[in-house]
């Protein structure tokens, strides 16, 4: 054939930026999805400031892959909306509500540590 | 849902009057001017009865009457110097209080305004009265040179007011046994107590003109809010808000209203599981039916956060300026909820004994709780000032747009509360995770019983006896 039909390059891209996010999100000790224009984003970076943690953050609204990735996420967390999106030592976390569920019950800081981005 | 279209205060209260709703139910019954207490204050007020009178009797007794002490000489004063048979009026209203002027004409209209204004004391009592009220004095200004004649031919045999004269005679001694009785008996007034009372009685009467044309303004700005509101409505983008916003006209969207109902069932429930905890713990049930009842306790609070869940999506303006709560709740209100920091900070001196382990997950909790309030609040406070930036920078040609992308920002609000309703919900999970099952029960018992208290801090406030009733400093002039 002498180009890819449009659902089979749709499906290429996907798994390609499902692959990227999974890249990114092993880069680091605490990995946040976000955007910059979004205000549960600032709500959860806030919360990892407070906890002592320095999360590597990505903005997908000024990434030029950022739609794709998006799109990845939101397949993999199975709703919307999607960011922020949460990774700790690799693992997918969730969104915020995960994310807040784990600090009440007192699971989130012994990740944290795990993953070495927190130390005592 | 409670809103009868006017005023729109917060008091959305719902349900049917009956005892078990005695708690959230005073605000609503007050604001219908039901409650028994205040009725005689907010009916007197409204349907023209003169406190230049009351303070008048009060004068005249010589004593400082307190509230309940001033209810009992109006019922004393009605039954005295009215009707003949000692009958006591429920509602003494200014009518009863003319029964005893000698005009033909008015009395029949009075007899009219008696149940006229006895029928729209289950109204709001704001508007209906005081036109009924009026145009049955038919001069205010009348009845009270008439009032003051009254006072100064007491002595005299007016032969139209003879026969009241002996019933006067009589509730002197009467006034004797119920030390309350507003008669008109003893009136060694000199002229100053007598040009204070008509200067207090102009006052009253020009702080009701003055109530009135506020009202006025109030209904015709409300008109004048939903009609720009439609505008904005239809000149907005589309699917942006789709069935949240106000139906023309009321002061409440369907979305409100289904939610206020849905939760006025839930208090109702409340008060059921807290006497199920409460004689549970007493009996000292066995730990294995006790989780029951406490497991049924979590559930119904897990339903009340669905059901916000639900109303966030139809009207979150509803829930987070508190709408659906009482105002002393309402006052404390943290995202639309209770704070979950501080029911923790409530709760700490009231969960004894606590082993160290589960004093130490309690404080952890706490401090969680607080860093996860924090950072909702930091979040809403940038969506705030987002939305802030985006309306002031809306210009005369882009205008629309601006407005679309703000409408577009306000949708954020439910996420914002639906997370805080969240962060509640897990709270109260990890409290049942920390604590054995009859700490679990008392701690319940106590939270149920803290909200209750709250929410009946709301209609004592409301209800609250005030004393200085006559425009005294009250007025702003």
């Amino acid at each position: 054939m002498q180009y890819q039909n449009t659902r089979t390059r749709q499906r290429s891209l996907s798994s390609e930026s499902l692959e990227r996010v999974a890249r990114l999100a092993s880069g680091s000790a605490v990995v946040i999805f976000s955007s910059s224009s979004c205000c549960m984003c600032h709500a959860v970076k806030r919360l990892f400031s407070e906890l002592g943690v320095s999360p590597t953050v990505y903005e997908l609204d000024q990434d030029p892959n950022g739609k794709g990735m998006e799109r990845a996420l939101s397949k993999l967390l199975g709703n919307s909306p999607v960011i922020p999106v949460v990774f700790i030592g690799g693992e997918l976390i969730g969104s915020m509500d995960r994310v807040m569920a784990s600090h009440i019950s007192g699971t989130l800081v012994p990740l944290l540590k795990k993953a070495g981005a927190l130390w005592l | 849902m409670a809103s009868q279209g006017i005023g729109g205060t917060g008091l959305t209260d719902s349900g049917p009057s009956s005892h078990s709703h005695h708690n959230h139910n005073m605000p609503y019954a007050v604001y219908r001017g039901i409650n028994p207490a205040s009725t005689s204050f907010i009916n007197q007020e409204s349907s023209g009865f003169d406190f230049g009178e009351l303070e008048e009797a009060f004068v005249l007794q010589g004593f400082k009457i307190s509230n309940d002490e001033a209810k009992a000489s109006l019922y004393a004063a009605a039954a005295a110097t009215g009707k003949p048979a000692a009958t006591l009026e429920m509602f003494p209203s200014w009518p009863m209080r003319f029964q005893q002027t000698p005009r033909e004409k008015s009395k029949s209209r009075e007899e009219s305004t008696d149940s006229g204004s006895l029928s729209s004391r289950v109204q709001p009592h704001l508007e209906p009265e005081s036109p009924i009220s009026r145009k049955a004095s038919s001069d205010h200004q009348q009845n009270t040179q008439e009032q003051q004649q009254q006072l100064q031919n007491m002595a005299s045999n007016n032969p139209r007011t003879g026969g009241l004269q002996t019933e006067l005679a009589a509730s002197k001694s009467n006034s004797e046994k119920k030390k309350g009785a507003a008669s008109t008996s003893e009136r060694v007034l000199d002229p100053k107590t007598l040009r204070r009372l008509a200067q207090n009685r102009e006052a009253a009467k020009k702080s009701r003109i003055r109530k009135k044309a506020y009202v006025q303004q109030l209904e015709t700005s409300r008109m004048r809010l939903s009609q720009l509101e439609q505008e904005l409505q239809r000149a907005s983008s589309q699917g942006i808000f789709l069935g949240g916003g106000t139906t023309a006209g009321s002061n409440i969207s369907s979305g409100a209203a289904i939610f206020d109902m849905e939760y006025s069932r839930w208090l109702d429930d409340d008060q059921r599981h807290m006497s199920e905890l409460r004689t549970a713990l007493q009996a000292h049930l066995s730990d294995g039916d006790l989780r029951l009842i406490v497991d049924g306790y979590i559930a119904h609070y897990d339903e009340i956060f669905c059901l916000k869940g639900v109303a966030a999506k139809s009207d979150v303006f509803h829930l987070i300026t508190g709408m659906w709560t009482t105002p002393a709740e309402r006052c404390f209100l943290w995202m639309g909820g209770f704070r979950p920091s501080e029911l923790i900070k409530m709760l700490i001196g009231q969960l004894d004994p606590l082993t160290e382990q589960q004093v130490v997950g309690i404080y952890s909790l706490q401090q969680s709780s607080q860093q996860a309030e924090d950072a909702l609040s930091q979040g809403l406070e940038q969506l705030q000032q987002s939305l802030i930036d985006t309306i002031a920078t809306a210009s005369l040609h882009d205008g629309m747009h601006h407005m679309a992308l703000a409408l577009g920002k306000l949708s954020n609000l439910e996420g914002f509360v639906r997370q805080a309703d969240n962060l509640r919900q897990q709270t109260l999970h990890q409290l049942h995770r920390i604590l054995t099952v009859r700490q679990a029960a008392r701690c319940f018992l106590v939270i149920g019983e803290y909200y209750g208290r709250l929410r009946a801090l709301s209609s004592l406030w409301l209800s609250r006896p005030r004393e200085t009733l006559i425009a005294d400093d009250n007025s702003c002039q």
